[in-house]
This record gives C-alpha cells, sequence and structure tokens, in this order.
C-alpha cells in the first residue's frame, strides 16, 4: 500500500504518543507563523469539499459511487441563496433568521436530488458513473435556468452572509480560539457532521450495515438486513451532508451563486471526492484533505490579495494541479468490492 | 393490429441494435417531456402579459412553442412561408453537428476502451489553442492565396490532434503506471486545461489590438473552404466539406473499432481486461494509446472550432467536450450512430438560440435536456419495466449501455 494515510495510520499504531506530539507541535508552529486571515479563509473555503466528502464516503462505502455530489453541492448552494431571497433577505420568519430557513430549503433540495439518484441507480440499475455525471450535468443547466427565471440573469442577487457565532470565553484562546469559536455557524456544522459520521461509520450497527453493504452485500443480505435499504439510507445521507456543504458555502461565505460557467462550485465536488479516495474513505482522513485543499484555495485568494505578480489563471489551478499529483502519488485506493455493482436480493 | 403492432415492438426489442434504438429514442422522449413539465411549471413563476390561467395561477410558457422553436427554429422553420435549405439556422446546427462528432468519437473511443475521457474539453481547449497558434506562426511564412489553404488546414488539424493527443495521454499515463482514477483526473485536467491556455494566451499570444482575451484572427484563406454553389454562405461559419470529414472519420474509427487488430484489442480491453491481457494485449499501452487516441479526437475538434468556426482562439471555449459525453452516450457508443446523435445535439444547440430570440424561456434549459436524456439513457431498466407491460420479455438479454453485447451471467455479478 503506498497510501500515505495508511503510512500515517502505521506510525500511528506504532509510536502513538510521539506522533501525537509532532502532530500538535507542527499545528502550534503552523498557527502562530501563518498569517489568520488565511486560517479563517481555509476553514471556511473547506466546509463544502469536506461536508460533500463526507456524504461520498458514505454512498461509496454502501456501494454506491456518487460522482452526483459536485451537482448536489449546485443545487444546495443555489436553492439556499433562492429560499433567502424569497423570504426576504436580513430578516425573520418564526423567529429564525432566513439565512437559517435558506439553509434548509438547500438541505431539503439536495436530499431530493439524491434520493433521485438513489432511485435511479438502486431501482432502475443505472450504471453509477453515468447517472452521476448526468446529475452534475443537470444541475449545471438548473440553476442558471432557474437564476434567469427569478433574477434574469445566470448569477443571483446578494442575500448576504451568517453572522459569526462567538462563544464568549472560549473564543479567547490564544492561537486557535478564534478560529474554532468565533466563527460562522458552517464551520460548527462542518466539525459536529465529521464527529457524528466518524461515530455512526465506527460505531453503530448502522455504520456496519454500510460497511458490509458496500463489501459484501450478500453476506448482509443473509444476515436478514434489507441492502437496498441499507444503500438508500446512504444516499440520502450523502445528500444531506451535501446540501449542508453547499448551503453553507452559499450562505456563510459566498452571499450570492454565480451561474456562468462550471458555477461557483468549481469543481469542489470532485475534489471531495479526490480527498476521500486519498483518505482511504477514513472520515478524519477526509477532513485533513479538506482542509488542505482548501487551504490552497484560500492560499491563491491571498497571494492575489497581496499583489504578487504570478498570473491569476495559473494561481487558480494550484488546487486541481495538486489533486492530480495526489491521486498519481497515492495511486489505486482500494475501492469498496461491491461499489459499483448493483445488488438484488433472492438472487441465485 | 394489435398483434402485429405486438410483434414489431418484440422484434424491435429483441434485436439488441434494435433495443438500443430504442432506448435511445425512448430516453429522448422522456426527456422532452420531463422538460416540457419544467418548462410549463417554470412558466407559473415567470411574469408575462398573456398566459394559460389554471387555479389563479399564470403559467407564462408554452413547452409545445418551446419544442416548436427548438426543433423546427434549428432547422429555419420549414413549415413557414419562404423557407430556404441553406439557411443560416441549418448552418449553424449542421456546424455543430461536425464539432460533436469529434467530442463525441472522442469519449465513444475512451468508453470501448472501458475508460470515462471526462477530459475531452480540456483536450479540446489545448487542441484549438495549438491550432491557432501554429496556423497564426505557419501563415507568416506560407505563401497566401490557395497554396496557404491547402498547408495551413491540415497544420492545422495535425497540430490540433496532437496537442489533444499528447494531452489526452497524460491521464492514460496516469492511470496505466500510477493507476491513478482517470474521471478524476481528466476532471481536473479540464480546470488545469483552461487556467494553462489562458496564461499561455496572456503570456505570448494575445493579440494586442484586441481589448478581449484572444489570438490575433487566423487568415481568411487559412479557414475551411466552402463547396461552390452548393455550399452554405462563408459568412455561418459552416463548411460542407468539414462535415464531409467528420464523417469520413466516423466510419474510420467504426472501421477502426470493428476491423482492426487495435480495434479489436481495444474493445477487449473495455469489455474483459484479463482475458484481453490473458490473449497478450498490453494493457498499459493500451490505456494509453486509447487516451491519446481520444484526445487526438477532441483536439480535431478544437481544430475545427478554430478553422470553421471561431477564426480565432478566444478564452470563453464553449463546452463542446461535455456535451460530447452527452452525444456518445445517447449513440451507445458506437461510432455511426454519433452522427445521428451529434445531429440531435447539434439542433438543441442551435435551437437554443431560436427559443431565446422567439421566446421567454431561458436558454439554458437545452443543458438540462441533455442531462435528463443522458440520465434516462443510463436507466435501460427503466424503459423495460415499461416496455414490459405491454411486451413480453422473458428471454430477453441484458444489455449494456456500450453497444448491445449480452452480459454474461444475468443482471449483475455481485
Amino acid at each position: 500500500m503506498r497510501n500515505p494515510f495508511s503510512i500515517l495510520k502505521g506510525w500511528y499504531n506504532r509510536r502513538p504518543a510521539a506522533v501525537l506530539a509532532v502532530s500538535a507541535l507542527t499545528l502550534v508552529v503552523f498557527l502562530w507563523a501563518t498569517p489568520a486571515s488565511w486560517q479563517a479563509a481555509t476553514l471556511r473555503l473547506a466546509v463544502p469539499i469536506a461536508l460533500a466528502a463526507l456524504g461520498g464516503i458514505f454512498a461509496e462505502k454502501s456501494g454506491v459511487i456518487n460522482i452526483g455530489i459536485e451537482g448536489l453541492l449546485i443545487v444546495s448552494a443555489f436553492s439556499a441563496i433562492v429560499a433567502t431571497f424569497w423570504l426576504g433577505g436580513g430578516e425573520s420568519t418564526f423567529t429564525i433568521s432566513h439565512h437559517w430557513w435558506g439553509l434548509l430549503a438547500g438541505v431539503l433540495v439536495s436530499t431530493l436530488f439524491a434520493l433521485l439518484f438513489a432511485i435511479v441507480c438502486i431501482e432502475f440499475k443505472a450504471d453509477q458513473i453515468i447517472a452521476g455525471l448526468a446529475l452534475w450535468l443537470i444541475a449545471l443547466g438548473l440553476a442558471p435556468f432557474v437564476s434567469r427565471l427569478v433574477f434574469e440573469s445566470p448569477n443571483t442577487s446578494d442575500v448576504g452572509t451568517f453572522d459569526n457565532v462567538t462563544i464568549p470565553l472560549l473564543s479567547e484562546i490564544p492561537l486557535f480560539g478564534h478560529l474554532l469559536f468565533d466563527t460562522p455557524p458552517q464551520v460548527y456544522i462542518m466539525l459536529g457532521a465529521f464527529v457524528f459520521g466518524w461515530f455512526v461509520l465506527n460505531h453503530t450497527r448502522f455504520g456496519r450495515w454500510v460497511v458490509a453493504s458496500g463489501e459484501n452485500p450478500k453476506a448482509l443480505d443473509t444476515a436478514g438486513v434489507d441492502v437496498q435499504r441499507v444503500r438508500y439510507t446512504a444516499v440520502i445521507l450523502s445528500g444531506v451532508f451535501a446540501g449542508l456543504g453547499g448551503a453553507g458555502f452559499a450562505l456563510g461565505y459566498l452571499g450570492t451563486f454565480t451561474g456562468t460557467g462550471e458555477t461557483v462550485i468549481d469543481g469542489r465536488g470532485f475534489i471531495a471526492i479526490a480527498t476521500y479516495l486519498l483518505a482511504n474513505y477514513h472520515p478524519v482522513g477526509a477532513l485533513g484533505g479538506s482542509l488542505l485543499f482548501a487551504g490552497l484555495d484560500a492560499m491563491q485568494t491571498q497571494l492575489q490579495g497581496a499583489g504578487i505578480s504570478v498570473p491569476t489563471n495559473l494561481i487558480q489551478i494550484i488546487p486541481h494541479a495538486t489533486v492530480i499529483v495526489v491521486i498519481a502519488l497515492v495511486g489505486r485506493t482500494r475501492l469498496p468490492d461491491a461499489a459499483g455493482d448493483h445488488y438484488e436480493s433472492g438472487e441465485d | 393490429m394489435k398483434t402485429r403492432l405486438k410483434r414489431l415492438l418484440r422484434r424491435l426489442v429483441h434485436a439488441s441494435v434494435l433495443e438500443r434504438i430504442a432506448i435511445s429514442v425512448a430516453s429522448l422522449l422522456a426527456a422532452i417531456v420531463v422538460g416540457g413539465v419544467l418548462v410549463f411549471v417554470s412558466g407559473a413563476y415567470a411574469s408575462c402579459q398573456a398566459g394559460l390561467n389554471v387555479a389563479g395561477f399564470t403559467f407564462c410558457y408554452n413547452p409545445m412553442q418551446v419544442f416548436y422553436e427548438l426543433f423546427f427554429g434549428a432547422i429555419g422553420h420549414p413549415l413557414e412561408g419562404d423557407w430556404a435549405l441553406r439557411n443560416y439556422n441549418l448552418a449553424e446546427t449542421l456546424a455543430q453537428t461536425t464539432l460533436l462528432i469529434f467530442t463525441g468519437l472522442s469519449f465513444a473511443v475512451a468508453f470501448r476502451a472501458g475508460l470515462f475521457n471526462i477530459g475531452t474539453q480540456g483536450q479540446l481547449i489545448m487542441g484549438s489553442l495549438a491550432t491557432a497558434v501554429t496556423v497564426l506562426y505557419a501563415s507568416v511564412i506560407v505563401p497566401s492565396g490557395f497554396i496557404g489553404t491547402v498547408v495551413l488546414i491540415p497544420l492545422g488539424l495535425l497540430a490540433g490532434a496532437v496537442a489533444g493527443g499528447l494531452y489526452g495521454a497524460i491521464p492514460g499515463a496516469l492511470k496505466a503506471y500510477a493507476d491513478a482514477n482517470e474521471v478524476i483526473t481528466t476532471i481536473m485536467l479540464n480546470f488545469v486545461a483552461g487556467g494553462v491556455a489562458a496564461t499561455l494566451l496572456a503570456w505570448q499570444f494575445q493579440d494586442p489590438e484586441s481589448t478581449n482575451q484572444q489570438t490575433e484572427s487566423i487568415p481568411a484563406y487559412a479557414e475551411i473552404p466552402n463547396v461552390p454553389f452548393l455550399g452554405f454562405s462563408g459568412r455561418w461559419n459552416f463548411s460542407l466539406l468539414a462535415l464531409a470529414f467528420a464523417i469520413v472519420c466516423m466510419i474510420g474509427i467504426a472501421w477502426m473499432l470493428s476491423r482492426t487488430a487495435f480495434g479489436y484489442e481495444l474493445r477487449t480491453s473495455g469489455v474483459q481486461p484479463e482475458a484481453a491481457a490473458y490473449s497478450g494485449v498490453d494493457e498499459k499501452r493500451m490505456i494509453v494509446g486509447a487516451m491519446t487516441l481520444s484526445g487526438a479526437l477532441g483536439g480535431i475538434g478544437g481544430s475545427l472550432w478554430v478553422l470553421m468556426v471561431q477564426g480565432e482562439w478566444i478564452t470563453s471555449v464553449p463546452d463542446l467536450g461535455f456535451d460530447g459525453i452527452a452525444v456518445s452516450i445517447l449513440a451507445g457508443n458506437s461510432p455511426l450512430g454519433i452522427g445521428a446523435s451529434a445531429f440531435l445535439f447539434g439542433l438543441l444547440d442551435s435551437g437554443s438560440q431560436s427559443i431565446s430570440t422567439a421566446t421567454d424561456v431561458p436558454p439554458e434549459l437545452v443543458g438540462i435536456l441533455s442531462g435528463l436524456i443522458i440520465l434516462f439513457v443510463a436507466m435501460p431498466e427503466f424503459f423495460r419495466m415499461i416496455g414490459g407491460r405491454y411486451v413480453d420479455f422473458e428471454d430477453v438479454q441484458p444489455v449494456q449501455t456500450d453497444g448491445g453485447e449480452p452480459v454474461e451471467g444475468g443482471e449483475d455479478d455481485a
């Protein structure tokens, strides 16, 4: 295995204390030496990548390769902005701010699309890669289509972003307090979702079912668990997570949706797929990988802001080029055995 | 009558090639129905003076009118007066068809070798830039006029094929030698191509007299010539010669896949990589070879875009590469089917312009339609379930989406 994540795991298993100490020290030096604005931007930019990756892990672990996750990010980001706009900007309904209703709408729409994808793949046995591509292309056309109806332009109006949620005292902690405890809500959502996802996958019965459904569906079926239902749940969960990512990104970072070209999501869903492949489907590794790519993304904004005379277009490809290099170095990660296959109970 | 229809239907679904065509047509119809519903419903939100009033809502858009504009607008409204065969809209449709044949073939060649090349768009960007730059530099040396045409056009096509082929070889080599998933790398390389091409343009090739991000225009004699008397007007950026070239390439690829040793090896590695390796096919070289050929076809598509349509290279390259995926999938990845499928998508593209001039419906509808078509083609089971109500399917072999060969061992091998 050439996967760096498994090498890391090997080290950790042999010398946990040393690895933890070195990581903590690196983190402290890193936090101390780098500009705070860059760190904050990294955390916010990681939201769509990390949550989409978490969703992708659930779907693919259960045996459904969801390459349409980019499409889920697009529809959730767009519908979150439109819902917030329709409700009327910064006011509130039932004492809940409209940004939160927008987030809810984004997650609902994304979940609906994930359900559609699940039906197509599980019920009608569609090729998962082709159906995923279709999901992406439909989202790529649908968002600017609806945007033109509502805003008469492929780009939406600005609806503003979430305010930071500041936790008193904790945010005063030096080095990382301002990062973790004085930050917009989508960052808390991301961190919470990872704790939840990691716990569900590794410590619940449902988590074991998901893994079994991807590795050996026949065994799971023999054990009396409905494989189809596990896969449906996993794909729908991937829709929920991707929805939180897309909507959180739109409402917490962008405030608006750009529908031209590759849309404002700009391949982040695909970077998420690369991230979880790199992390070998481990949530913690996926979070780390997302922070890495988000850091590169934030760096190119920083470099541009600092007026460093590297061509903009060249800087913008840094995250994408890194994905290629990383994928080439990591090589093949072991896909779950039954990923991409259909399963029908009761056959032979 | 009914039994005859039934027999016809049965024949239709029993023959695998016919089944593919039936599924493609059904997918198209299903996508149109869903798209029509979408247009109708979205009309309730749009504002207009007159529309259909139902239950207090005003539905502004008429799906029938939209599809009339989409399909008949794309060939110049033949049902209305003074229609001429050689009209602007049809030229637009055929120009798109020509380009989409190449991007469709690009996806199909890789797919038949068992590879998903989502990177045709990037290969097309690289190929088109290479074409424009090569022709611009060579036109300084080459004499103008007829000799210039004869030298520059093949040179431009070659440059596009080489650049696209090399760019396609990168994910091929990464797949063969580093085991990197080609779906991810080709998608990433699309983004990289856009950035690199724009950087190269700004660095060296920008037209100093233009405020747009573009190269200088290629000389008129380097553009693909029109056929005298028969052809369309030169101002419409379409040449029958280019279409003929595309059709020849399409037949060539079909011949290569079905009749040559390389084509046979390519197909076997797509269907049964283990068997191919056992019979002596070098799997790694086959992957790189297929991706290079696929990239070269995408690159030629880019060349024709520069030499026939655009006349220079600009940073906003149209999404021909992504549409090529849809073209190929609708055609069941069969090279000959791609001709019909490319014409259909040519119609959609040109028709979207008629939609935006004749109706208030956003032309982005066409993007949704092509996504829906792919989605429906991806699930033949859906149509079998519907069709199964009318026809007895008991002895129908399951069919793969890649050309209708029966799959061994039933529905799946889980």
